[in-house]
């Protein structure tokens, strides 16, 4: 058996039928042991590709707008009163994933994939990581902060006041995380301050909505 | 912070007069400007129960099994409760008419549930009270005070922008608590998982970090101050980035790669390390204190 | 709460999520759309390579699963369910653009990927793992017609008598097509190792010659 034929075969190969010719060749050949290896690591890493990427929130504001004007979704007779159950409750739908948008930045933040590991010297001379995260959190999280704003504007001065600082905390804190991550990105005080920050500002978007207060 | 404080800071603008406070209080009822509506629900087992209020307290403990009682008291005419029941699960929410106001608004509400039951209760602004329960628990609000007594089994989650927290004689179960300014102080508390996070607002620990258990308090400015008898068995991580940080406990040293780069650090374990610690701030100061008895 | 326990308690609420869903309930919506939007939103991205399209082509599927809800009795999983709904609603997209579904090629040509043939470039295995994002970029870089068999195949799983019903191809060209994919995958992560190695990134070339000791992942005998 050679090689072209050894290939011929190697998508059966694959889904694990073996006769002796084939291996005898493959013990023999580097270069088509090479080609299988590699195969098989393709093979073995693809499913990770399965689900590593969020869209962006206007794809669900789209889908409910759209759902609401066929009826699909319908208000109940009686005004609901707390959504518990499987769901914290909140008024602006808009708000859920940019909240937990911040949540992901943070853990992808965090666990970008760190290169191939020991094995593999190219990886580790890379000094940073590739960021899968298209934009820079901070970008975002200002816009979405005045969208945030601009839903309690309507409070009463001091309760306005108070969630103002309230966001400069929160957004001091991930700014002093991020800082600290960046000087070590394996350190995991540093990564456990950044989760802790970003669930802050979670928390603090998803309260604002209750500030607004009945359905007036 | 107790439900009286707040009806009277309503009438008050923040000023507690003792004596002639509670006259005009009663007075103020007696006016008939607010009432008393009073609900009772027959529910199976493990009962959901859900109270939304935007203004005024929630105090909910453990009653008779299969039934939810509510005591609700309005302050105005302007504000009403729906309640809507299916099967075993309850859900109240304060509804606030035009013209309603944060003291018109407010409705206290007492409340019985079975002890099993599992609660989401949010109010605005006003303590939330949980007691004696064992169900998975849900307590937030912005501005509200949370006061969890007497708890144990069940997941635990507080949050609160600037109300205080405060988790008293709590084991077993898993508890999450967040805070922004609000302090969280924990006293007598233990279980599997136990984690405590605030920006600026302290955390306090007062226990013996039993259970086996997996505790975190951390913050980003606030000061972490946590109590241990010398029988505790821990496996301690602190580190402030730029906030001093003592143990007043001889730890014996385990080897962490990164204390190298920080002197505002210690870590090691004490007797067995049955429980990990881990108190983190970035520039709050950390203090592991003995329990003097 | 152990893993095993959380992930039943999920499937309560998402089955819970879908009984009020079919009443109409908007939070119920967005809790299902939660659950799923990554792995949906990921396997339209990598089967079209363009953020703006795939979104439209999420925001779709979704919207056609949602329609559908009162339809749902429950007899396989939700998630298989809104998986074939995305995959057909991709290769909708990709007909109506006219884009190649999968090159009809019946004949295999064993000449054409040698593994012999090594033009002056050293001879660099892909050792050990291989990085995520390489592989990512290079299913990004892939012809859209092996993209599309690779993704369904051995990123999504799909077996070769599903793909060939869903594209409408035969099972032997499905077959063949995906090994095509796959090693022009193999000759893109090379050729991106190749050029770090030449760039001078990498301090010392380790010359995966012969003598080298089998480390690719997973069986070889």
């Amino acid at each position: 058996m050679n090689c072209v034929e050894f290939e011929s075969v190697l998508p059966d190969y694959l889904e694990g039928g073996h006769t002796p010719e084939q291996q005898a060749h493959l013990t023999s050949c580097s270069a088509c042991s090479n080609l299988l290896a590699d195969l098989n690591s393709i093979v073995t890493e693809a499913p990770a590709l399965q689900a590593i990427e969020d869209p962006s929130p206007r794809v669900w504001n789209a889908i409910e707008i759209q759902l609401r004007r066929e009826g699909i979704i319908r208000e109940p007779a009686i005004a609901r009163p707390s959504r518990s159950g499987f769901f914290p409750r909140w008024r602006a739908a808009w708000l859920v994933p940019v909240a937990a948008a911040l949540v992901i930045a943070a853990g992808i933040k965090l666990y970008h994939p760190s290169g191939a590991g020991d094995t593999a010297p190219v990886a580790k001379q890379t000094p940073a990581a590739p960021q899968v995260v298209a934009q820079a959190p901070r970008h975002k999280v200002s816009t979405e902060d005045q969208q945030v704003l601009n839903s309690v504007a309507s409070r009463p001065p001091a309760q306005l006041a108070s969630y103002q600082n309230d966001m400069e905390s929160a957004n001091a804190f991930i700014r002093d995380a991020e800082i600290q991550l960046k000087s070590d990105p394996s350190d995991i005080y540093a990564q456990q301050l950044l989760m802790n920050a970003y669930a802050q500002k979670q928390m603090l978007y998803e309260l604002a909505v209750d500030r607004t207060g009945g359905e007036q | 912070m107790g439900r009286r404080t707040v009806f009277r800071r309503s009438m008050f603008s923040g000023k507690c007069v003792a004596g002639t406070a509670t006259v005009l209080a009663l007075a103020g009822m007696a006016l008939g400007a607010t009432t008393r509506k009073d609900l009772h629900f027959k529910v199976g087992k493990h009962p959901m129960v859900s109270i939304n209020n935007q203004y005024g307290p929630i105090t909910v403990k453990a009653g008779a099994p299969h039934e939810v009682v509510v005591t609700a008291i309005l302050h105005s005419d302007k504000v009403e409760v729906d309640q809507s029941q299916s099967g075993s699960r309850v859900d109240l929410a304060s509804h606030l008419l035009p013209g309603s106001d944060q003291n018109s608004g407010i409705v206290e509400y007492q409340v019985q549930v079975p002890a099993d039951a599992n609660l989401t209760l949010h109010s605005g602004s006003g303590v939330i009270h949980a007691e004696k329960l064992h169900g998975d628990v849900s307590l937030e609000g912005a501005n509200a005070g949370i006061e969890v007594v007497d708890c144990a089994d069940g997941h635990v989650h507080a949050r609160t922008l600037n109300g205080a927290i405060s988790i008293n004689n709590v084991h077993n179960g898993h508890l999450e608590i967040t805070s922004m300014g609000g302090d969280i102080i924990m006293n007598s508390v233990s279980g599997p998982f136990v984690q405590a996070e605030s920006n600026s607002g302290k955390i306090q620990y007062d226990g013996d970090f039993g259970a086996e258990g997996e505790y975190s308090f951390t913050s980003h400015t606030g000061n972490i101050e946590a109590v241990a008898p010398a029988y505790a068995s821990i496996d301690v991580l602190a580190r402030s980035n730029s906030g001093a940080v003592q143990s007043d406990f001889s730890l014996e040293p385990k080897h962490a790669p990164f204390l190298a780069r920080s002197i505002n650090s210690f870590s090691g374990t004490l007797n067995k390390a049955a429980s990990s610690v881990k108190l983190f701030s970035f520039s709050g100061k950390i203090h592991l204190k003995k329990r003097q008895n | 709460m152990t893993d095993a326990k959380k992930l039943q308690q999920d499937k309560l609420t998402e089955a819970a999520a879908i009984e009020r869903a079919k009443q109409g309930d908007a939070e119920a919506f967005e809790f299902l759309y939660g659950l799923h939007k990554r792995r949906v939103y990921s396997l339209c991205l990598r089967m079209t390579g363009n953020p703006a399209s795939a979104e439209d082509l999420t925001q779709e599927a979704f919207l056609q699963l949602f329609r559908k809800i009162g339809t749902f009795r429950g007899e396989s999983a939700f998630s298989t369910w809104l998986h074939r709904m995305s995959v057909n609603v991709v290769l909708m997209q990709l007909r109506k653009k006219s884009l190649p579904v999968v090159p009809i090629d019946e004949t295999f040509d064993g000449d054409e990927e040698s593994p012999k043939k090594e033009p002056g470039a050293p001879d660099i295995r892909l050792a050990g793992s291989i990085d995520r994002l390489q592989l990512q970029r290079a299913v990004d870089e892939l012809p859209p017609g092996y993209r599309t068999i690779f993704v369904l195949h051995d990123v999504e799983g799909f077996e070769h008598n599903e793909i060939a019903t869903m594209i409408g191809c035969s099972i032997g060209n499905s077959k063949s097509q995906l090994h095509k994919a796959r090693i022009k995958l193999r000759e893109l992560l090379r050729t991106t190792r190749a050029e770090k190695a030449r760039s001078g990134r990498n301090a010392k070339r380790k010359p995966e010659q012969n003598e080298e000791p089998q480390s690719g992942i997973g069986e070889v005998v």
